[in-house]
């Protein structure tokens, strides 16, 4: 199996097999196509074939007319906020996330800085497929590339929503794991600049992942005993570019991705009561939390795209993902981790609890993600019958995004992934044994 | 006839219009061919400062790195500086970003093999197959590395130019040049080797900013600024390169360009009176070579046209100099490449110790007329045009090595298609102006009259 993934997300694949440097070069000019030359920031994540990337995109943009500014290595949501203060009409974030290092990606952003909704995203395709670019002659192309560091930028205005003084004041000690992603070069600046003492591990944007880059417990082991050995109050994990963001307690208890919004939430809410975006697929603790600060909860389809333009729609204080992807809307209404951080400490030091007594009070739920590989070509006809077979079962189902049926024990959510070649399978219930025959029961309907 | 293409692949590479049909598609498949074909080894690449130069390097990357080479960028620099490089770094190969003397919209790749010498025929034939089978090697991202930029590829080839030659002897008068680089990729260098050398420079177009302030070709009637600027300050000799910096062409004291075949002869004849040897030039060169070869007793090759079948000969024969017609020298102790920088400092050298002008110099020679007419052909007429010669001219010595060079009791002339361009070139030499031109007439008409 050997999938280019091309969806709301950009165009995913694996680097030597279907991620080429001509599908990253026409998708680049389609994109410039689309926005008619212009402006356009390019950032990579760190993996070792971003250079290659960058190339093709940059030539891409080059041949369709566009004013190319390259960030070098930099976490996305530093290019989403670099967009607007360059005057920017869009980027292009070269980075498969999550996704381990032998894949690779382009996600795109527009003019506003959020990535593309799904019409815009299928305007692109169009031009992509249709294969007819813009193509600057010899007096209208640009003959070199600019360069901008978006770093201090995204540091200034993190500074200027989160309540520095009052971090700085409790002298925390954070322990960080940047996965040698590109947050090597935000996160640890960002902390110093608040006053943190910073025990970071994996911080060295030229050196490969150390281990894969999606922030769960089963990749916190090494944080947990740097925040052990190191005595501090908190662990942060992250991805390769700086969406997703996982937790450690000052015990050294890695948390399950679906705590970092809960946390998240908690700690808004007792700030300033409103409206929290997330998805159909992220943990029902929030409308909890949401229930007892006197908030409420839009859930949305699984996407980015989908939960920024929910927050604007529904002015959020909030938004987010059971991925670990936290959105605050002061800084903007998209996914970044070094918000998220910003946030947290905000929280704790305006408290004198540790982070494990915040965690303590949340709601306990387990959730079991469990992901069913399927060949591309069998993908929808598994979940088509899937449909059919709930719907013979004469039961209520969401279809917001894929299908959510809520039981008696919990929710189970089952949709096709937007990365990948699989089936993803949510289910959660008050404890883990339902949880565990919640799995089973869609999985004896899926192997129908 | 149909419209003139705007791309063009051939063995001499790939080149094209820029937002026509050289696109960055294109152009990272033809670098994944060349990645493939050289086994994922080590590549230097180097541009001219036309105005695709990025994006079009921005794709080669693109291509290079995904076929799993290490790439090696120089940046802006002459063609012969890459071919150097290529040697310096024992690379496997070199692809130079450059469309020559094509005007501004154009651009192109030329591949260079392991030795810095361009892809022969047969090379490149492979190279070719390979690009239109599309089964390139792609390698995993973690086989993939990061382009290593290095800067001061333009000073190391000064650097060898002067161990190689030396700094010109110390004289009472320094010599004053002028050099028009046509804003190429010999804008920045040329200045600065001249400086190196000792002599006195002032230089014209020399912005390398994409924009041709002449056309490209160092022909006399392109070289208008050049020669009222050496007239203007007294200048000993004018210097015009073409936009890669491989062609030199001269204009002497008096502001008069001498022909970009005398850049040759001028060049063989200092380097003769150094050491002898054998000398190879291609079959469109100036008879006025023969003298200069005849003059040392050394042997003289004629070639096919096109810089590797020079130099793939200079190396068979161990020559000592050899060129082309065109302006372009190659001196084999610095550099086995057509190399504008050499070309100046042999012949700033040869005045130097000489002590003679360019009008003297030139003047020392018996006069010969060389005339070059071209004229758009489609390709498909071109053989039948040197059918047509081959039977006319059947009763003289014929040279078919490279379309059709007869020999005629009073000079000679060649008819060939380019490699390159949609063009027939007809080329007469005589002794006598007035035969050359009766020749060129003769000729011209015959093949024109074919192609219509």
């Amino acid at each position: 199996m050997k999938p280019l993934k091309i969806g709301i997300t950009g165009v995913r694949g694996i680097v030597g097999e279907t991620f080429t440097p001509e599908v990253a070069v026409e998708f680049s000019q389609s994109f410039g196509t689309y926005l008619d030359g212009g402006r356009i920031l390019v950032c990579r994540d760190t993996r070792a074939s971003g250079p290659m990337a960058r190339a093709a995109v940059i030539a891409g943009l080059l041949a369709a007319g566009c004013e190319v500014i390259d960030l070098g290595v930099s976490p996305t949501p530093s290019l989403q906020l670099a967009v607007t203060w360059l005057k920017a009409d869009g980027g292009i974030a070269i980075t498969a996330g999550h996704n381990p290092s032998q894949w690779n990606a382009l996600k795109f952003v527009r003019g506003d800085g959020l990535y593309l909704n799904p019409t815009q995203a299928e305007e692109l395709l169009d031009i992509f497929h249709q294969g007819e670019f813009a193509k600057a002659t010899w007096d209208q192309i640009k003959p070199a590339l600019q360069h901008q560091d978006p770093i201090d930028h995204h540091i200034e205005l993190l500074r200027s929503v989160f309540d520095v003084e009052a971090i700085k004041h409790r002298r925390l000690k954070v322990a960080v794991d940047c996965c040698n992603g590109a947050c090597s070069r935000l996160i640890p600046l960002w902390l110093n600049e608040i006053g943190c003492e910073v025990l970071a591990i994996n911080d060295d944007a030229g050196a490969p992942f150390p281990h894969a880059p999606e922030p769960k417990p089963e990749t916190m082991a090494q944080l947990s005993a740097v925040v052990k050995a190191g005595r501090a109050d908190i662990g942060f994990a992250h991805d390769a570019d700086g969406e997703r963001l996982g937790i450690v307690t000052q015990l050294g208890q890695p948390l399950s991705e679906e705590l970092t919004l809960a946390l998240a939430t908690r700690i808004r809410l007792e700030q300033k009561a409103g409206t929290v975006v997330t998805n159909v697929s992220t943990t029902g603790a929030i409308e909890q939390i949401a229930a007892l600060h006197g908030g409420t909860v839009v859930r949305t389809p699984v996407g980015q795209t989908y939960i920024s333009e929910g927050m604007i729609e529904h002015n959020s204080v909030l938004g987010g993902e059971g991925s670990g992807g936290v959105a605050v809307p002061e800084i903007h209404s998209t996914h970044d981790s070094a918000a998220a951080v910003g946030l947290i400490l905000e929280g704790l030091a305006r408290s004198s609890k540790p982070v494990s007594k915040f965690v303590e009070d949340l709601p306990r739920l387990t959730m079991v993600k469990h992901n069913l590989p399927v060949e591309p070509n069998r993908l929808y006809s598994v979940l088509q019958n899937f449909r059919v077979g709930i719907e013979r079962e004469q039961l209520t189902y969401d279809q917001t995004d894929g299908i959510r049926v809520v039981l008696p024990q919990g929710w189970i959510h089952v949709r096709a992934s937007n990365t990948e070649s699989m089936i993803r399978i949510i289910v959660e219930a008050d404890e883990t044994r339902s949880a565990q025959a919640l799995l089973d029961w869609v999985r004896d309907r899926l192997n129908k | 006839m149909r419209a003139i293409p705007t791309l063009k692949i051939s063995i001499s590479g790939v080149r094209g219009v820029i937002g026509e049909s050289l696109t960055p598609a294109l152009l990272t498949r033809f670098a994944q061919a060349f990645g493939t074909y050289v086994g994922s080894g080590t590549i230097v690449i180097g541009r001219d400062p036309r105005t695709s130069g990025e994006m079009v390097k921005q794709a080669v990357i693109a291509g290079l790195l995904s076929s799993g080479c290490r790439v090696i960028d120089i940046g802006m620099c002459p063609v012969p500086t890459i071919q150097l490089l290529v040697r310096h770094h024992h690379a496997h190969g070199g692809i130079a970003i450059t469309a020559s003397h094509n005007p501004a919209e154009w651009n192109a790749l030329k591949f260079i093999g392991a030795e810095g010498l361009f892809l022969s025929s047969g090379e490149a034939r492979e190279m070719l197959d390979i690009y239109h089978q599309g089964a390139y090697t792609k390698v995993a991202g973690a086989e993939m590395r990061e382009v290593e930029e290095i800067s001061g590829a333009t000073d190391l080839h000064i650097q060898k130019i002067l161990e190689v030659l030396g700094p010109l002897p110390q004289s009472a008068k320094s010599l004053r040049v002028v050099l028009d680089a046509c804003n190429g990729a010999g804008s920045l260098v040329g200045p600065k080797l001249l400086e190196a050398l000792g002599a006195e420079v002032i230089p014209i177009n020399v912005t390398p900013n994409g924009l041709f302030p002449r056309p490209a070709e160092p022909l006399a009637e392109n070289l208008g600024d050049l020669c009222t600027a050496v007239k203007e300050h007294g200048a000993d000799i004018g210097f015009a390169q073409d936009m890669d910096a491989d062609r030199l062409a001269i204009v002497s004291e008096q502001g008069i360009p001498i022909g970009e075949d005398y850049t040759l002869v001028l060049a063989t004849l200092y380097v003769l009176g150094k050491q002898l040897g054998p000398v190879v030039a291609n079959l469109s060169s100036t008879s006025v070579l023969q003298e200069v070869a005849n003059r040392f007793n050394c042997p003289l090759f004629l070639t096919r046209i096109g810089e590797v079948n020079v130099t793939e000969e200079m190396q068979k024969e161990n020559a000592v100099i050899g060129g082309e017609g065109n302006g372009g020298i190659i001196y084999p102790r610095i550099n086995f490449a057509r190399d504008s920088l050499t070309g100046m400092a042999l012949i700033l050298h040869l005045l130097a110790e000489t002590g003679q002008t360019i009008t003297d110099l030139v003047n020392s020679f018996p006069s010969f007329s060389l005339i070059k007419e071209k004229l758009v052909c489609p390709s498909h007429k071109i053989s039948a045009v040197l059918r047509m010669l081959r039977h006319e001219y059947a009763n003289y010595p014929l040279d078919l090595r490279d379309g059709v060079k007869v020999s005629l009791p009073n000079g000679w002339f060649l008819v060939r298609g380019s490699n390159t361009e949609p063009i027939i070139r007809v080329i007469a030499e005589a002794e006598r102006e007035a035969d050359a031109r009766a020749i060129i007439h003769r000729v011209y008409a015959k093949v024109q009259e074919c192609v219509n």
